[in-house]
């Protein structure tokens, strides 16, 4: 358990914005907390289950995957994306 | 008795070439200082400045324009300039003083710098004149806005906000630093007198000028009219040694120094000049789009300029062209939302007629950034205000050191590099470029968000970060320009009742 730095990029936003998360945290929990300075602020939201993948990846990340087995670096930008709009 | 022609004696008198006795070349001009370049000893003196003046014409012309910006200043002091103009224009102003002042007595260093360590006479001796003019340009900047200090404390940023870590002086001191402080001679006058000056200058310069008298503030307007005057003259110390670099073959090094101030500056004038002429100037009183005086100013003019010395546009010209019409907006969200962090009150300047101005300016703008407005104005219309300001700091570029912005649904994204087992964020791949150059240049410095994240800020939670950055110390931050008024045209009736 530790806190972790990451670089949010949601689709729809026009800025990235800094997120520190649990290292025991899974994917589906880091995009919960993801929304947190995004949806309702700078973006509508659609609704929908919000995947993660690493910035320049096609392939989102499983949503039960924790930061620690995703093996991210501190402050490696996340996409987060609603999964009918990618 | 009757006096020479100047151009009788000019070049006598400032041929300075002596030959040192005591300490060898080498010692009199150290590589640090004057520049390595594979430049004979004999060129040197072939540097052919554009604009030749002596010094008894150079104390006449500026004690006239002098004479002529503090008279204006004197003759309106008594305006009550806040009962007078918009309050976008206001929060122009302290932009403007806050980034600018400080940096202008720099500048001063850098000239004195020319002064002492250029190889050519002829440098040195604009550097001479250059030196005298922005030492002037502080005294200038420093002594208008002193007049509004005791009623609004925010124009005390003029003077004391440089010695901040405001994120926004951090991002001006990089570039400053990088650009004009840290570099030898010859790279300074290619980086700051031509890139910079000769480019961008004219737009802070110029374009606000026509802004400022549109807005109402004479005194603004002749004050910066007066600075530009000077610019136009000293810009000129780079373009002769940009050609004799390029004679005498380093022109690959020429034009790799002009890309990456190029670059550098054009993300820096995104928020200086982008934002206050697309958002903060009131609508009625806009001279010209922020992307129309970029077409004039840079892609007409300087890239003129560029091509008349056989250099080749950047090679990011696609990219740069693309940022045009976009970044400055990304900037400007991103400023507003954080507007508690600055020293002003940035004007929001998305109210129906403005947006439609964007939407005509910059087509699709209402499908992009404007997507991001209708959420905030949306909960501004519910008058919940909290919900407009991030609980969290922006990702800032380690480059840039202002937010990584993009056009939404578009661009916004990472460009990050790993170095030294550092990851390294970028806003763009000309940043990146630039970092890559010269990775040992830039690989120490933090960012705010990097100063954050390894405990240099106490206590850890946005209160530290404003305190770190001066707000609430040296004056407090900033809110809404127009105090959100400009929402009301968003109410319908049956909200407004």
């Amino acid at each position: 358990m530790a806190a972790f730095p990451l670089a949010v990029n949601f689709y729809g936003d026009f800025v990235l914005k800094l997120l520190v998360v649990d290292t025991e945290h899974t994917m589906a929990q880091v995009a919960e907390a993801a929304t947190e300075n995004v949806i309702g602020l700078h973006v509508a939201g659609e609704g929908g289950v919000i995947r993660a993948r690493r910035s320049g990846e096609t392939e989102p990340l499983p949503l039960d995957m924790t930061v620690a087995e995703a093996g991210l670096a501190p402050t490696e930008t996340l996409d987060f994306y609603y999964e009918e709009a990618s | 008795m009757a006096l020479l022609e100047r151009s009788e004696w000019y070049d006598i008198a400032r041929r300075t070439e002596w030959t040192p006795g005591y300490v060898s070349d080498e010692e009199l001009y150290p590589e640090g200082h004057s520049g390595d370049y594979d430049i004979p000893s004999e060129a040197w003196s072939t540097y052919d400045e554009p604009y030749k003046i002596s010094y008894r014409e150079y104390v006449d012309i500026q004690r006239q324009k002098d004479a002529g910006a503090y008279s204006v200043k004197a003759a309106l002091e008594r305006m009550d300039l806040r009962s007078k103009v918009d309050p976008g224009w206001i929060s122009t102003l302290k932009l403007h003083y806050g980034a600018v002042s400080v940096v202008e007595y720099n500048a001063g260093l850098m000239e004195s710098r020319f002064v002492r360590w250029a190889r050519s006479p002829g440098m040195r001796n604009m550097g001479t004149f250059g030196m005298l003019d922005e030492i002037r340009h502080a005294q200038l900047q420093l002594f208008f806005p002193h007049e509004y200090v005791p009623t609004d404390r925010q124009f005390d940023w003029a003077h004391s906000g440089m010695k901040s870590n405001n994120w926004g002086i951090i991002a001006g001191r990089h570039f400053f630093d990088d650009m004009m402080m840290t570099r030898d001679a010859v790279s300074t006058s290619i980086l700051l007198n031509f890139a910079f000056e000769t480019g961008f200058t004219n737009l802070q310069f110029i374009g606000l000028s026509s802004d400022a008298a549109n807005a109402g503030d004479f005194s603004f307007s002749k004050l910066i009219q007066s600075i530009q005057s000077d610019e136009a003259r000293h810009a000129q110390i780079g373009t002769p040694m940009l050609a004799m670099m390029i004679e005498n073959g380093e022109k690959e090094r020429a034009q790799r120094l002009v890309d990456v101030a190029f670059w550098r500056s054009w993300k820096l004038f995104t928020i200086l000049t982008g934002i206050p002429m697309d958002y903060y100037i009131p609508l009625d009183r806009r001279e010209g789009s922020f992307k129309e005086f970029m077409q004039e100013w840079i892609v007409t003019q300087f890239v003129n300029s560029l091509e008349d010395l056989g250099l080749a546009k950047p090679w990011y010209w696609d990219i740069f062209l693309a940022d045009i019409d976009e970044h400055h907006h990304g900037q400007q969200l991103g400023t507003w939302s954080w507007r508690p962090t600055l020293w002003f009150s940035p004007a929001a300047g998305v109210g129906p007629d403005e947006r439609d101005w964007l939407e005509e300016k910059y087509p699709g703008w209402n499908d992009t950034f404007g997507k991001c407005w209708d959420v905030i104005i949306e909960n501004l219309k519910r008058g919940d205000i909290g919900r407009t300001v991030p609980g969290t700091l922006p990702i800032i570029c380690n480059m840039s050191n202002i937010p990584i912005v993009g056009t939404p649904f578009k661009t916004t994204q990472d460009y990050p590099l790993e170095y030294n087992g550092r990851l390294y964020h970028f806003g763009s791949e000309p940043d990146r470029w630039i970092f890559e150059q010269d990775p040992e240049r830039y690989a120490a410095h933090k960012t705010i968000v990097d100063r954050l994240l390894a405990g240099e800020i106490q206590p850890p939670d946005l209160g530290g970060v404003l305190q770190y950055m001066g707000i609430g110390v040296l004056s407090d931050g900033g809110g809404d320009a127009h105090d959100y008024e400009w929402v009301s045209a968003y109410l319908d009736s049956a909200d407004a009742a």
